[in-house]
């Protein structure tokens, strides 16, 4: 094979796996965009068609001669598109002809025109067999009897520097002038309105809470399976397996009816406490310490070391990017969770609510709203997202590992 | 590790002590099974007093044999003890917390918490400041030791701040006041008798007066650790999982007691009617009871047909709906996972940020995702139809066609409905997979491929002959996790559906019926029926699945 050709084909073997790579990453990255962008919108730029990414504003300028900014649009001048300021809409024009020759229209305000022999003694002519009102139109300084062909509503645009140029054109049909704008403020509007800031608060005190007891509960249990040995361990360790692949929901009944008995349901205990006993959590932690070399964990047993110190100032730092791991994942579990906030939580509750919640109630509440909707659902997405950006190195690595050895 | 030696008489003397303790723990214990029956402590309900009076009496008749046993000098009696105590420590400090109102507390905790969150960040701060001397750990000595010592004060002006900000002395001396009730003060002193015992039978001299051994140590030392988290195991996952198989047998309303019903909810589950039709639209009523069965669905052939009824016709549908959505979903998220994954092993610049891109979806909340892909999926603005639109008109230009544009509803066609779902399922669950897949090509060894090359084996045939049937673990992990996931699909479908069952049931799922007929009926026996059977399904998927792998690792071994 020429070295040439060998050249050609591992670029085009390269072009085509960056293409398949690229397009997947706009697949999963799309829905990302759109929640952001539309979140900086404003409530009737996010209904347009066809859909436009980045949020936009009309233009509005002020006029000399009017009071209020006036919208600007683009308007064909002459052949020219031009940006016009639209002073007047819903006027209301006809467009007239003679009943002896239909093509010679000319066009009128509606309320210029008066009919033939006045309001009282209208006249009429028929035309292709139905009968229509005659108008006097005024052409050139005569004054001819015409019949109303059709009338549309239409818009003043004016330019804006020169009011006194008008030109007549359909608002509907015109493009208004538009500029790219962000609007911060709905993400205000969604926290201080919308119950967010609570649910924000909650979900960030609970998702601490959980992590930190969490972290705790399987580090000791981690490290009793790992490296005590004791008469149960085993049997304990089994079972404790074999409950990994059993699915929550088959405890939410069960739990839910513990959580009415001590008197738990409405209050974030509920949500925190049953959550910091994991068994999965306890069998990654064992599978870690398992690896530590039980060397050093002797010598500093023989120094007079108790386990508890042994746990704290050898294994603990050592084990920080597993501890972090396990964070970042019970992080994103705890943040995330839905079903059983919405079973133990009552929705009128409004001050018990997570993020997941409050997002449930809004989604009925702002229906109208997307921008709204979408900026509480970046607020519920965009932490995790910033906790795995900075965890991600442990974080996919474990991912990986957890899967082939798991 | 205590400094001072205690002498053998003091030591016996404090074992005696021990042993009265036991008895005096016996005899508290016997009294403390009559509390219930005179009134003094209410329950709900008459089996949580047998619950109470019987771990009291266990405990009471524990007692006295480890008395019996620390006479002897046997170190079993001083393994009893440990535990009683231990346990009664734990039992008292939880009831010291509740009567504090510590656990209730935690909404009041939600109101001032986000005032302290900017002072939580101070501390945090202060940790990564003094995290920076142990990355660059070679620098010169003394501004490193001062940063460590300023990231301390940080740390601790920190949580200070935030305590202050939170309320903390307030809600402190609330709990303290709530604490001054009678029972509040006997666990206080529960608290101290049990901690003290405890911290006195674990004295080495006490230990060795009773023929302790190192390994002894290390038991008590185990079970002291795993403790915690078996403790809440039992209590909050063991525990639930019988009640809630026992539940399956009974009415259960969640606030009633409940009355055993046998198998009446796995027989209404399970009531099924298959009957043939002599004309494909023959109505259902002509041959099944409609008093008891409804109209599942019907399969139509020739001029005839057969017809599927069940008492419960929500469940077959949920059934129904949940299987299918398993059927797509889960080959939807795996095969692109699997080619994609061979993509990101070819070692070319970028892989990683590639491979982060794709896992961004799998952590973002459902709720937030579903709520996403609602407007994207909006019939009339959303960007799913108008890619659609503007792809079709694109394709009439380029090759002179005219296709219709089919405008697809989406979420509101019951056509569609469940494949919307399955989209987003599938999207959210690919890059996970894809990672996972990613490791298990990356423990194939190379030289298999290089011996394939040798041989003159293509891509393709590599990818059949060694990719594949290497990546067999993988792949069933894969599989399996994905599949048990998509049985338990819920969220995606009560946030994109309104109502979440969707037009004409086309997407209640299991856990979504589920979730109906617990928590808006409050049918909460027949809830834990519909869990169990969906448990079976969900381990029998995994079986076979298990079996299949196991097969092909056979034969391909």
């Amino acid at each position: 094979m020429n070295p040439q050709s060998y050249k050609l084909r591992r670029f085009l073997g390269n072009f085509a796996v960056y293409f398949v790579l690229t397009f997947f990453a706009l697949v999963m990255i799309f829905p990302f965009l759109y929640m952001l962008a539309t979140s900086f919108k404003i409530p009737s730029d996010t209904f347009r068609y066809p859909p436009r990414m980045l949020p936009r504003d009309p233009v509005e300028i002020m006029v000399t001669g009017y009071d209020e900014p006036l919208p600007l649009y683009y308007v064909d001048v002459d052949g020219q598109q031009k940006e016009y300021a639209l002073a007047q809409s819903n006027i209301r024009v006809g467009t007239y002809a003679p009943p002896e020759d239909l093509n010679a229209t000319v066009e009128r305000y509606l309320s210029e025109v008066k009919p033939t022999g006045g309001a009282m003694n209208p006249q009429s002519v028929t035309v292709n067999g139905e009968e229509q009102k005659l108008f006097d139109v005024e052409v050139e300084g005569q004054v001819i009897p015409m019949i109303l062909v059709s009338q549309t509503t239409v818009g003043e645009f004016i330019d804006p520097q020169n009011p006194e140029t008008k030109v007549y054109r359909n608002v509907r049909l015109s493009e208004p002038v538009e500029n790219i704008s962000w609007h911060p403020e709905n993400y205000r509007e969604v926290i201080e309105l919308n119950n967010m800031s609570r649910a924000l608060t909650n979900t960030a005190l609970v998702t601490i809470l959980v992590v930190l007891g969490q972290l705790a509960t399987s580090v000791f249990g981690g490290y009793a399976f790992a490296r005590l040995k004791f008469p149960g361990r085993d049997t304990v360790f089994v079972f404790y397996l074999g409950t990994i692949m059993i699915p929550f929901v088959m405890l939410i009944v069960p739990l839910y009816q513990l959580m009415v008995l001590i008197g738990w349901t409405d209050r974030l205990a509920a949500l925190i406490i049953p959550w910091i006993f994991t068994a999965y959590g306890t069998f990654l932690m064992r599978q870690h310490f398992i690896t530590f070399p039980k060397e050093i964990e002797e010598a500093a047993l023989l120094d007079g070391a108790s386990r508890f110190q042994i746990l704290k100032d050898i294994l603990i730092p050592a084990s920080v990017p597993a501890l972090a791991t396990q964070a970042t994942f019970t992080f994103l579990y705890a943040w995330n969770s839905f079903f059983w906030p919405l079973v133990i939580i009552n929705v009128g509750n409004e001050k018990n609510h997570v993020l997941t919640l409050a997002l449930n109630v809004l989604r009925g509440r702002a229906s109208d709203t997307p921008n709204l909707i979408l900026a509480g659902a970046a607020i519920a997405i965009i932490p995790p997202l910033i906790v795995f950006i900075l965890g991600q190195r442990f974080f996919v690595e474990s991912v990986a590992s957890s899967g082939v050895k798991g | 590790m205590s400094k001072v030696a205690l002498s053998d008489a003091r030591t016996n003397q404090i074992l005696r002590l021990h042993i009265i303790w036991r008895v005096v723990f016996a005899l508290l214990a016997t009294a403390g099974t009559l509390t219930p029956w005179i009134g003094w402590v209410t329950f709900a309900s008459n089996w949580q007093k047998i619950l109470v009076t019987a771990i009291l009496l266990v405990a009471a008749l524990a007692s006295l044999f480890g008395a019996r046993q620390l006479t002897r000098r046997s170190h079993a009696g001083r393994m009893i003890a440990l535990t009683l105590d231990y346990l009664a420590f734990v039992a008292c400090a939880v009831i010291v917390l509740n009567t504090g109102q510590v656990f209730i507390g935690i909404d009041a905790l939600g109101e001032t918490f986000g005032r302290g969150v900017p002072y939580l960040g101070i501390a945090v701060a202060g940790y990564f400041l003094g995290a920076i001397e142990e990355y660059y750990p070679k620098r010169n000595l003394s501004p490193t030791n001062s940063l460590k010592a300023v990231s301390r004060w940080v740390i601790l002006g920190g949580f200070v701040l935030f305590l202050w900000q939170i309320d903390a002395v307030n809600g402190l001396l609330y709990f303290l006041s709530k604490l001054a009730q009678p029972k509040g003060l006997v666990a206080v002193a529960g608290v101290l008798v049990f901690g003290f015992s405890l911290w006195s039978m674990m004295r080495p001299e006490l230990a060795q007066a009773l023929n302790a051994k190192t390994n002894h140590e290390q038991i008590i030392n185990g079970w002291l650790f795993l403790s915690p988290n078996l403790l809440g195991f039992l209590i909050f996952f063991a525990g639930p999982l019988i009640l809630s198989f026992y539940f399956s047998f009974t009415d259960s309303d969640a606030f009633n007691p409940p009355n055993w019903v046998g198998f009446d909810n796995y027989a209404r589950i399970l009531n099924v009617r298959f009957a043939w039709l002599s004309s494909p639209d023959q109505l259902a009523r002509e041959v099944v009871d409609i008093k008891i069965y409804d109209e599942v669905g019907r399969f139509k052939f020739g001029n005839g047909g057969l017809l599927f009824a069940a008492a419960d016709k929500f469940f077959w549908l949920a059934l129904r709906n949940t299987l299918t959505f398993a059927l797509f979903a889960v080959p939807l998220s795996v095969i692109p996972a699997l080619l994609l994954s061979n993509v990101l092993n070819s070692k070319l610049p970028g892989m990683k940020f590639f491979r982060a891109v794709y896992f961004m979806p799998s952590i973002a909340a459902v709720v937030g995702i579903s709520l996403v892909w609602q407007w994207l999926y909006n019939a009339t603005i959303g960007y799913i139809n108008y890619f659609i639109t503007v792809g079709i008109e694109f394709w009439n230009t380029l090759f002179n066609v005219a296709i219709v544009d089919p405008k697809i509803q989406w979420v509101s066609d019951e056509n569609t409905a469940l494949f919307a779902v399955i989209i987003i399922a599938a999207w959210q669950s690919m890059g996970f997979n894809t990672v996972l897949f990613l490791a298990g090509l990356q423990n194939i060894p190379g030289e298999l491929y290089e011996a394939a090359t040798v041989d003159g084996a293509g891509p393709w045939a590599k990818f059949w002959g060694i990719t594949l049937p290497m990546l067999a673990p993988t792949t069933f992990y894969v599989v399996s996790t994905t599949t048990i996931q998509a049985m338990q699909v819920f969220e995606q479908v009560f946030i994109l559906m309104n109502p979440p069952e969707g037009p004409n049931n086309s997407t209640i799922t299991l856990v979504l019926y589920l979730y109906r007929s617990g928590f808006q009926n409050f049918k909460q026996g027949y809830a834990s029926a519909i869990a169990w059977v969906l448990f079976i399904v969900i381990f029998g998927l995994t079986l076979v699945q298990f079996q299949r792998q196991r097969r092909s690792s056979i034969y391909e071994g």
